[in-house]
This record gives C-alpha cells, sequence and structure tokens, in this order.
C-alpha cells in the first residue's frame, strides 16, 4: 500500500469518530436540556403555586384578625389593628378602612396596589395579582371585609422562592454540563473501542501489502467482530495461495522447459565440436540455433531465480565475503575494453557478511546490462561509508533518462532501447532480479548519471556487517 | 580402457544427448533409465564416474546416492535442475562428490568428470610418503588408509584428498577456494558449499562429537584447519 492511499483513509476514521463523538454529545446536551427545562418548569409552579397557597391562607388569617380587632366595640384605631399582626419579614399589610388607607409599613402601601385588584377588593370579591416592585416580585392579595366594612390586602414577597428557584437553575445547568461532558467522553471510549478492529485491520493489511502474509487477524476475542476478522483471514489465504499458484505456475513451466533446453543444448554442443564438417550454409543455421538456445537458456535461468526470489523459499546465505576480491573475480571475467576498477583498501581487506552467489549475480546482471545497453563498463568502483558498502558500475552508454529510473528496474521492462536489443540474451529480468538479491540483503540500488561524463551509473548499496 | 561413465537419467532424449556428448569427450557411457537399473548396472559393471539426476522415478537420487556409498567409493556426480541450495546440499549430504544444474554446458561437465577421474587416481597428495597423526586420528596417504583410534575409517576419494590436504598443512587455516582449486582442481566454478558439505560428511566419519569437532574445525570468515 502506497503512503498516499493510507491517509485518506485515516482522515476518513477520524471523521467518523468526529461524528460519532459529536451525536453523543448533541444528544447527551440535548437529553438533559430537556429533562432540566421540564424539571425546572415543574418545580418552580410547584413552589410558586406552594408559596400563593400559604400567603392566601396567611392573608384570610390575617383578614380575621383585623376584623376582630376592627369589631370589637369602640375601637375604631385601625393602625393599631395593623400593629397586632405578626407579618412575616418584607411583608406588608395595607388596610382600607372608613374610606382611609392604611400600611403596616413606612408607607401607606396603597399606591404599590394594582387599581384592577383594589376595585375586585371593594366590590366585595376577594383577589389575588402577582406584581412587581422595584425589580421584587410580589403577590398581592385582597380580602373585603364586609363585617366592618374594610378591605385587607396583604403583599408578601417572592425574594426567598427566588432565591432558590435560582439555585435549582444552576443545578440544572450544572447537571447538564457534566452530563454533555460526560457524553463527550463516552463518545470518545465508544468509537475508540469500536473502532480499535478497523484500526487493527488497517494495520494488518498494511503489512500484508508490504509482504507479510502470514498476518492475520484475532477474531477469538470478541464475538461480533469475528465474522469480520474471519472475512479478513480467509481473503489473506486466498490472496496467499493465488500468489503461491503463480509462482509456482512459473517455476513449474521453467522446470518443464529445463528439460527439453538440456536435450537441446547438450545435442548442438556435439554439433558444434564438428561444426568445421559442416557445409557453410549448415554452419550459419548452427551458430542461429546455439545462439538462440543460449538466450532460452538464459530465460528460464532467470525466470527461475526471479520465481525462487518471489517464493522467498532461499534464505539469504551469510557467508564471510570479500568483496574486493569478489568484485575483482568478476571482472576478470569479462573480456571488454579498457575499464577503471578502484577498491577502497578497507573493502578488500574486510570480509563482510553477505551471500557470495546473489552478489556474483548482481555484479554479472550489471556488467551484462552495461555491455548490452551501456555501451561498455567504464568503470566499476567499491567503498565503504559508515555501515553501508557502496557498489558503482559506470557504463558508456548515452545514460537513463530520469523518468525511466525506475523503470528500468521492472521486469521485462523494454524502454526505448528495446529497438537496439538484436544482441541481447536476457528477457529483460536482469535488473529486476539484482533489485531482489539487493533487497534480500537489506540493501538498494537506483540508477544515476555518471559524474565524470556522459553514462549511466548503477549503484548498489547493501549494509556492510563485518564478519 | 576408457573410463566408463554410467548415466542415470529417466528422460531418454537427454540420456541420448549426453551419451554423444561423453562419447565425443572419449568416455564410454553405460545408461541406466531408474536407481533400480543403475544398481543392477554398476553391479554388473562398476562405473569410473556415475552420473545421477537427482529427480528420478521410483528411488530418488538421493537414495540412490546413498545406496552406491554402501559398497562404493565411486565419484558420484549429481545433476539437478535446480540450483536451490537445498537439493544441492542435500545431494551431497547423501554422498556425492560434486554437482552441476541442467541445462549443462558440456564443457563444464567434461570437466568436473575429468576432475573426478584425477581424484580417484590420485588419492594422496603427490610426493607424500608422510604419515599424519592427530590424537587418535591416523592418516596414512600411501596407503591410502585413515585410522580413527586404530579403526579403519571409510572414506571417499574426495575425503580422502580434503582430509590429506588439511593434514599436508596442519595447523594451516585453509579457505573454501583454496580447499577447492587444491583438491577439486577449480577455480571460479567452484562453489563453497561443497567444501563445506564434504567437511560435515568427513566429521562424521573421524570426529566422535561431529557437532564439535576436535580436529577439523571451522575458523569463521576463513576456512577450515585440521589440528591434533
Amino acid at each position: 500500500m502506497t503512503p498516499e492511499s493510507v491517509a485518506p483513509g485515516r482522515r476518513r476514521r477520524q471523521g467518523l469518530r468526529l461524528r460519532v463523538t459529536l451525536v453523543f454529545a448533541l444528544g447527551g446536551l440535548l437529553v438533559t436540556t430537556v429533562l432540566a427545562t421540564a424539571t425546572y418548569g415543574l418545580t418552580s409552579r410547584y413552589l410558586v403555586r406552594q408559596r400563593q397557597h400559604t400567603a392566601e391562607q396567611q392573608a384570610y388569617v390575617d383578614a380575621r384578625v383585623v376584623r376582630d380587632a376592627l369589631s370589637l366595640p369602640g375601637t375604631s384605631d385601625a393602625t393599631a389593628s395593623l400593629g397586632a399582626l405578626e407579618l412575616p419579614s418584607g411583608s406588608l399589610a395595607v388596610l382600607s378602612f372608613h374610606g382611609r388607607w392604611y400600611g403596616s409599613g413606612v408607607a401607606t402601601g396603597r399606591e404599590l396596589l394594582p387599581a384592577q385588584l383594589i376595585d375586585d377588593v371593594v366590590r366585595g370579591q376577594p383577589a389575588r395579582q402577582r406584581i412587581e416592585v422595584r425589580g421584587t416580585r410580589y403577590i398581592a392579595m385582597g380580602v373585603p371585609i364586609p363585617a366592618v366594612k374594610a378591605a385587607y390586602f396583604e403583599l408578601v414577597p417572592f425574594v426567598e422562592l427566588d432565591r432558590t428557584l435560582v439555585v435549582i437553575r444552576n443545578s440544572l445547568l450544572g447537571a447538564a454540563a457534566v452530563t454533555t461532558l460526560g457524553a463527550i467522553i463516552v463518545g470518545l471510549w465508544a468509537t475508540r473501542r469500536v473502532l480499535r478492529p478497523l484500526s487493527d485491520a488497517s494495520t494488518a493489511a498494511a503489512r500484508i501489502a508490504a509482504g507479510d502474509l502470514s498476518t492475520r487477524l484475532d477474531g477469538s476475542s470478541d464475538p461480533d467482530l469475528a465474522p469480520l476478522a474471519l472475512a479478513f483471514n480467509d481473503m489473506v489465504d486466498a490472496l496467499s495461495q493465488r500468489i503461491d499458484r503463480d509462482a509456482r505456475f512459473v517455476s513449474d513451466v521453467s522446470h518443464e522447459l529445463r528439460s527439453p533446453l538440456t536435450t537441446l543444448a547438450t545435442a548442438v554442443q556435439v554439433l558444434q565440436a564438428r561444426r568445421e564438417e559442416l557445409p557453410e550454409r549448415s554452419r550459419l543455421a548452427l551458430d542461429l540455433v546455439v545462439d538462440e538456445i543460449a538466450r532460452f537458456q538464459h530465460v528460464v535461468d532467470e525466470l527461475l531465480e526471479l520465481s525462487r526470489a518471489d517464493a522467498g523459499v532461499e534464505q539469504l546465505a551469510d557467508e564471510p565475503v570479500r568483496l574486493g576480491e569478489l568484485v575483482l573475480q568478476a571482472a576478470s571475467r569479462l573480456n571488454g575494453g579498457p575499464m577503471v576498477v578502484e577498491i577502497d583498501p578497507l573493502v578488500a581487506s574486510k570480509p563482510i557478511l553477505a551471500d557470495k552467489r546473489r552478489l556474483e549475480r548482481v555484479l554479472a546482471n550489471l556488467f551484462d546490462n552495461a555491455r548490452t545497453h551501456g555501451e561498455g563498463l567504464a568503470a566499476i568502483r567499491v567503498t565503504h561509508r559508515g555501515d553501508t558498502a557502496r557498489i558503482e558500475v559506470d557504463d558508456n552508454g548515452p545514460g537513463v533518462p530520469v523518468e525511466q529510473r525506475t523503470a528500468v528496474f521492472e521486469r521485462f521492462y523494454r524502454g526505448a532501447a528495446s529497438g537496439r536489443r538484436g544482441n541481447d540474451s536476457g528477457a529483460g529480468l536482469g535488473l529486476a532480479l539484482v533489485t531482489e538479491h539487493v533487497a534480500a540483503h537489506g540493501g538498494r540500488v537506483w540508477v544515476d548519471d555518471r559524474d565524470d561524463g556522459p553514462g549511466a551509473r548503477f549503484v548498489v548499496e547493501i549494509p556492510w556487517r563485518p564478519a | 580402457m576408457s573410463p566408463t561413465i554410467l548415466v542415470v537419467e529417466d528422460d531418454a532424449r537427454i540420456r541420448a544427448a549426453l551419451r554423444m556428448a561423453l562419447e565425443e569427450e572419449g568416455h564410454s557411457v553405460v545408461e541406466a533409465a531408474s536407481g533400480e537399473d543403475a544398481l543392477e548396472a554398476f553391479r554388473r559393471e562398476p562405473a569410473t564416474v556415475v552420473l545421477v539426476d537427482l529427480m528420478l522415478p521410483g528411488m530418488s537420487g538421493y537414495d540412490l546416492c546413498r545406496e552406491l556409498r554402501h559398497t562404493s567409493d565411486v565419484p558420484i556426480i549429481i545433476v539437478t535442475a535446480r540450483s536451490d541450495t537445498h537439493d544441492v546440499v542435500a545431494g551431497l549430504e547423501a554422498g556425492a562428490d560434486d554437482y552441476v544444474t541442467k541445462p549443462f554446458v558440456v564443457k563444464e561437465l567434461a570437466a568436473r568428470i575429468r576432475s573426478a577421474l584425477r581424484r580417484a587416481r590420485r588419492p594422496g597428495p603427490d610426493s607424500t610418503t608422510e604419515h599424519f597423526e592427530f590424537g587418535n586420528l591416523e592418516i596414512r596417504p600411501e596407503a591410502g588408509e585413515v585410522r580413527v583410534a586404530g579403526e579403519l575409517a571409510q572414506l571417499t576419494k574426495t575425503e580422502f584428498r580434503l582430509l590429506c590436504e588439511l593434514a599436508a598443512h596442519a595447523g594451516m587455516v585453509l579457505s573454501r577456494e583454496q580447499l577447492l582449486e587444491r583438491v577439486w582442481g577449480y577455480d571460479y566454478f567452484g562453489d563453497g558449499r561443497l567444501v563445506d558439505a564434504h567437511v560435515r560428511r568427513l566429521r562424521t566419519k573421524i570426529e566422535p562429537n561431529p557437532a564439535e569437532p576436535d580436529h577439523l574445525v571451522t575458523v569463521r570468515g576463513l576456512g577450515y584447519k585440521l589440528q591434533g
């Protein structure tokens, strides 16, 4: 999987998490708001009613006290009758008696009473009204006292009740905030919990894409997730079987081709030994056959090597290899034109752990590539930097265009050079094999321009592991 | 008399081609299509070199090598369609002296046969009449004998040559390349695994505990040496 395709997946996952958490938060907020509003409404209505009821009772009781005081013969001191009342703090009593107004407080209090209320009571009708005076809410109540031709009014403030309601409201708001916060936390926890299998699956998928086909999901931890794990594992099984089958197919085909090839190669070598006895035309035909068999053989060898690399059956042989010696030997097998061979003295003297046969193949293929596509080898350099051994192979060709520098390492690559492949013996697998062998060493290979003139420079770097 | 090569190969066409190529090189050829036939043919007329294809119907090439080794130290060259480390090493462990991979180059095969014949003819190092002793290990190159604690050890020609080479340079480390060159006579087409497999086989015959050798020791990164 490429990094580009991982990124959107992650973004989508965070989006889902955010959305679910948001839904949790909004849900929590909504529920608590509704509950709090209802609670507040019901509570305040109940409390207000209670308070009104108490105030009414109180007013009737007080009205009776006033009536009793006024109906005593010879009593006409209305103020004294009001003074006899035991009013709760903040309450005011107002009395209309014989057309005059008396109040329990400093002021008379008549101006506080609504005209409607006074009218009702004067007409002999008990009445009640909520009023607001200078920011304080009151219940104003009027009770007619027909026996002494008086009207008794009482103003009871809501101050305490208001205070209680504020406390209730604040508690409810606090509870709503805490609940919403809780919902967010639960949402985050739940989504992480729910999405963990997804993130496990995406990790596993990435590992499979990277080539680790033994990766499986653990389906035993949660019965709800078992089907997902099962399906995932089945998919990986099918995939790896398919890969195995493909690899085996290439390997089987190559093996099947080897027997006839062996007969052909052996028989044609017998003919070749008698080449001089053949007429001119037969000799030409023989040469063609010999060349083609060699080419055929080369392709089959490369295919087999590649299928083995794909199957991963061959382990890296960790043997001590003198890199300098190896390169010199490989170079000595070439019969090309003049070339430069530079070997770092340290590389020449110290063996490293590597797979000798694979490195020989790497060198042979790079030399072959220089010969067939690079107009011959120009220079070979072996150096050592830190924990990396580096081999450079320069050729005399036109170089590799930047846009083809990855493609040349692909299998069966036939780039712009395909037109000039008349004498080529390979199938375009040589550099692909180089990549496989170098990767098996934990190294890398790439192509660059030469810094000392035209031509391509193939660079192989493998870890420097002292033997 | 020209050397006789016993060719064990189930594919008749390859057999025919090999016969032609080997006769061209001056060898006489006896063909066998299976391991059973090969054992029968070898009993009738012991060959100088046996060429064994590992992939045989019926008795496998590995089993054939082991069977032959019970009675003979004839040089065996295995022919494998693969160059997998596993196949080659298993063949060498079964008693083969050398290997070639299909499809082979006739010249290379001929060179390996020549090398095998050389080893068979001339078991010890040339001018050595010395006799070596390493603790309870006794080597008599001129007599072609190796004794471990007085008991005669059954070595193949190649194993014997390898042991003599190491004995002649007692206490010195010989690299795989040096051994390939001196014992097999190969320069670059040799393979270090040949030496490793022969050393392992040799150890089972001369060491009391092959896993912890007293005499034939590995010098990591360099090669092998023989010590007392």
